[in-house]
């Protein structure tokens, strides 16, 4: 008999309630997930961009306080590196429109750089949201999401949660938040994070009231990225007992999606570019384009076009940008990057019309809406829905086959 | 709560109006799980057909062949299934309306091995007691106490997906009892465990339903543990209530019987009972007679006919010593053959010979629809 065997005793402590059990699956769920080498190393790596980006806000906050943007803003209009930080400069000059706007005479110095600040740190939050960190989530999501069900129901371990006072709601919250506190811990932490530097490289911390509304950005956002992808990750991985399967189904998801987005995009492009019309015209309005200076979020500043006119008109610019052909003065930086760069900052106003095809691009779109950079419904609109979509058949799903096993 | 319909039984009795024919037991009690004309469907399979009984305190066996619908009502009570129609209550608790509440008062071992892997055998016990409600470090606490009990030794630090069969099925075990249920259903409880360990198992089951009042309802196909500590039985069959009862009752045969274990002329003492007026006979060469007093009951067929060590004849004689005379006649012919007495105990029947009896049966509810 064991030194400290008491036998059986009865026991009547206070029971936590149902809600508790959230909690319980989710910690353990995390302690568990947390064993695999290679989570940590992703989490790890996830915070890389951070400090990149965070030097970033280091190099705008000192050139605001020598009062350098003007100069600073006028060195990314004519494609010149910033201070060594190439991402910066074309940030602002894609974001602050031209040096003598007309809409900034009337604005003080405080008054202009608050603005600029405002603009080009939602800009730099999107930035860094929308490209390490949405690419990073697809990793870190698929290296944990697709065990969380599907060796539930391999190992039978549903059992151990359905005897128990633990509903459907209890254990898919709980799975929900192991995902969901892993999403944050490389989209929402990270972006909190960089605001917090921002506030403390920034000349003085007032500017944490002048930016008050970024943290709340960056947690909607954060949730924008988050339920969709880890609901549909959810589901994949309820629907088979195989994690293998669920895995798979998960990255070519986002690869296929991917691949149907660009496809699609280049057929347009194809199409577009065939047309001698379309390519004739000079002028690319709305698009990156350091020697306008435009504002393209600005419904003023963007010309109203057919989605597919504006698209032709980007793809002109990037081939013209490819044969080392400006539109203006042959000074513009490399079309190939400055697209791609535009649009992860949202300073390409263009609409992507197959970005509801794509998670990265849908959940791309929602983010530039959330920190205030897309305001057209017609570009919001088919993204929003795709989620949408994606997002409630996700759930209907998982909440069918949770306990498919004990119905059976 | 009181239970619908005549009750009748020490431990598991079928309910229901005209059901008493087969009913045989005590008292009746309050019945912890009654559930009442379950049907259970998958699709055109009616699993439970019109399933009508009641477990009360105790130990009470669910014994059927595979597919009889043992799983589908253990689902049924837990509420993780829709019955197309009856209803059941535990504790008076719809299960299906209240499935957290009911799941609160019960503890499952299931028959497959289900656990998290990466956790350890204390952990896993942790993680079930958490769930069940009991915070955080008396959780801990309480999962040890509770292995301690189960003898688990140190073996409770390795994950479990590394433990042998039996020791998995001590952290299942321990897993379902942490919270205290007043109900715990035990699915081939002692699957994969030896000997030794399977007697310790079957003692503690005991020790929670008479010591500390649980009720325990075993289901299981080692029929000798059924009748080695249950109180009493429920034997499904093809979806249906077959014979419900106390095991005493079910296992005794229907007039008093001894039976007398000798060495010597054995066929000669039942000739010589025989001509006194004692009923008797010979044991089959077929039959098996677990002991009243034996705990897992066993095989006795060899006991017909086989020699003793000194060469005289040994054999079983079942007889009848329904007064003082007829068992000083006995003791006086076995005197006179000079035959060497091992033992005299009261016969029962082996429970595999009633439940073998029980699936021929009709069904309980055809024994109401006759005239």
């Amino acid at each position: 008999m064991p030194l400290h065997d008491v036998g059986y005793r009865p026991w009547q402590g206070r029971r936590s309630g149902s809600l508790a059990a959230i909690f319980v699956i989710a910690t353990t769920g995390l302690t568990l997930a947390w064993t695999s080498r290679w989570l940590r190393r992703a989490v790890f790596f996830a915070w890389s961009p951070a400090l990149v980006f965070a030097g970033s806000f280091f190099v705008f906050e000192q050139a605001i306080d020598e009062g350098r943007l003007d100069s600073i803003r006028e060195s990314a209009r004519l494609g010149r590196n910033v201070d060594g930080v190439g991402i910066l400069g074309r940030v602002i000059a894609g974001s602050l429109g031209p040096v003598d706007d007309p809409a900034d005479r009337h604005l003080g110095p405080e008054e202009r750089a608050n603005k600029a600040r405002r603009m080009v740190w939602a800009r730099l939050m999107l930035a860094f949201m929308r490209s390490p960190q949405a690419i990073l989530l697809a990793i870190v999501v698929g290296l944990v999401a697709p065990t969380l069900v599907s060796r539930d129901l391999r190992v039978k371990a549903w059992l151990i949660y359905f005897t128990r006072p633990v509903g459907k709601f209890e254990y898919i919250a709980g799975k929900l938040l192991i995902l969901g506190l892993l999403v944050a811990s490389i989209t929402m932490l990270p972006a909190l994070s960089l605001w917090v530097a921002g506030v403390a490289v920034s000349p003085s911390l007032w500017v944490a009231v002048t930016t008050w509304d970024l943290p709340l950005r960056i947690i909607v956002a954060s949730l924008a990225l988050a339920i969709p992808t880890v609901l549909m990750a959810l589901a994949y991985s309820s629907v088979t007992a195989e994690s293998r399967i669920a895995s798979f189904a998960w990255f070519a998801t986002w690869a296929a999606c991917w691949i149907a987005h660009t496809s699609l995009s280049t057929a347009d492009m194809a199409r577009l570019v065939s047309d001698d019309s379309v390519a004739s015209q000079p002028s690319v309005p709305g698009q990156f384009s350091v020697e306008e200076g435009a504002v393209p979020t600005s419904r003023a500043n963007v010309r109203r076009r057919a989605p597919a006119e504006d698209l032709g008109e980007t793809i002109v610019d990037f081939i013209q940008g490819l044969e080392g052909r400006g539109p203006g003065d042959g000074r513009r930086p490399n079309a190939q990057r400055a697209r791609w760069f535009s649009r992860v900052t949202g300073v390409d106003a263009t609409i992507d019309r197959w970005a509801w095809l794509s998670p990265y691009h849908a959940l791309g779109v929602i983010q530039a809406w959330v920190f205030g950079i897309e305001h057209r419904w017609e570009a919001i609109l088919p993204p929003l829905l795709s989620l949408g979509s994606v997002s409630v058949v996700s759930a209907v799903v998982l909440w069918w086959r949770v306990d498919a096993p004990a119905r059976a | 709560m009181s239970p619908s319909g005549p009750v009748v039984g020490s431990g598991v009795d079928f309910s229901g109006p005209g059901h008493s024919a087969r009913m045989i037991g005590s008292p009746p009690l309050e019945a912890p799980v009654q559930a009442t004309g379950v049907v259970k469907r998958y699709g055109q399979r009616t699993v439970l057909d019109r399933v009508s009984l009641s477990v009360k305190p105790g130990i009470t066996g669910l014994v059927g062949p595979n597919g009889a619908g043992k799983s589908t009502l253990v689902k049924a009570i837990l509420g993780l299934v829709r019955l197309a129609e009856g209803s059941v209550r535990v504790f008076g608790i719809d299960p299906r309306r209240e499935p957290r509440a009911v799941r609160r008062f019960v503890g499952v071992v299931p028959e497959d091995e289900c656990a998290v892997p990466g956790l350890s055998g204390v952990e896993m016990v942790r993680y079930a007691a958490r769930l069940s409600g009991i915070p955080g470090i008396e959780s801990l606490r309480r999962a040890h106490e509770v292995l301690d009990w189960c003898n688990a030794g140190q073996e409770r630090y390795r994950p479990v997906e590394t433990l042998s069969v039996g020791m998995r099925q001590k952290i299942s075990f321990a897993a379902a009892i942490v919270h205290d249920p007043r109900l715990v259903i035990l699915d081939e409880p002692t699957n994969g465990l030896d000997p030794i360990e399977r007697r310790a198992m079957l003692g503690r089951l005991t020790t929670l339903a008479r010591e500390h009042g649980k009720t325990i309802l075993i289901s299981t196909h080692v029929l000798p543990d059924v009748q080695a500590i249950c109180d009493s039985v429920i034997v499904l069959a093809a979806g249906r209530v077959r014979l419900t009862g106390s095991i005493r009752a079910l296992t005794h045969p229907p007039t008093p019987q001894e039976r007398l274990e000798v060495a010597g002329p054995v066929d000669e003492l039942v000739r010589r009972l025989v001509a006194r007026g004692i009923p008797a006979r010979r044991a089959h060469s077929a039959d098996f007679f677990p002991t009243a007093a034996g705990s897992a009951g066993r095989f006795c067929a060899a006991v017909g006919t086989m020699a003793a060590e000194d060469g005289a004849q040994e054999g079983v004689v079942l007889l009848q010593l329904s007064t003082p005379d007829a068992l000083a006649g006995m003791w006086a012919e076995v005197g006179h053959l000079g035959i060497r007495v091992r033992s005299l105990t009261a016969a029962c029947r082996p429970f595999e010979e009633v439940f073998l009896e029980a699936l021929q049966a009709p069904p309980l509810e055809s024994l109401h629809a006759a005239p």
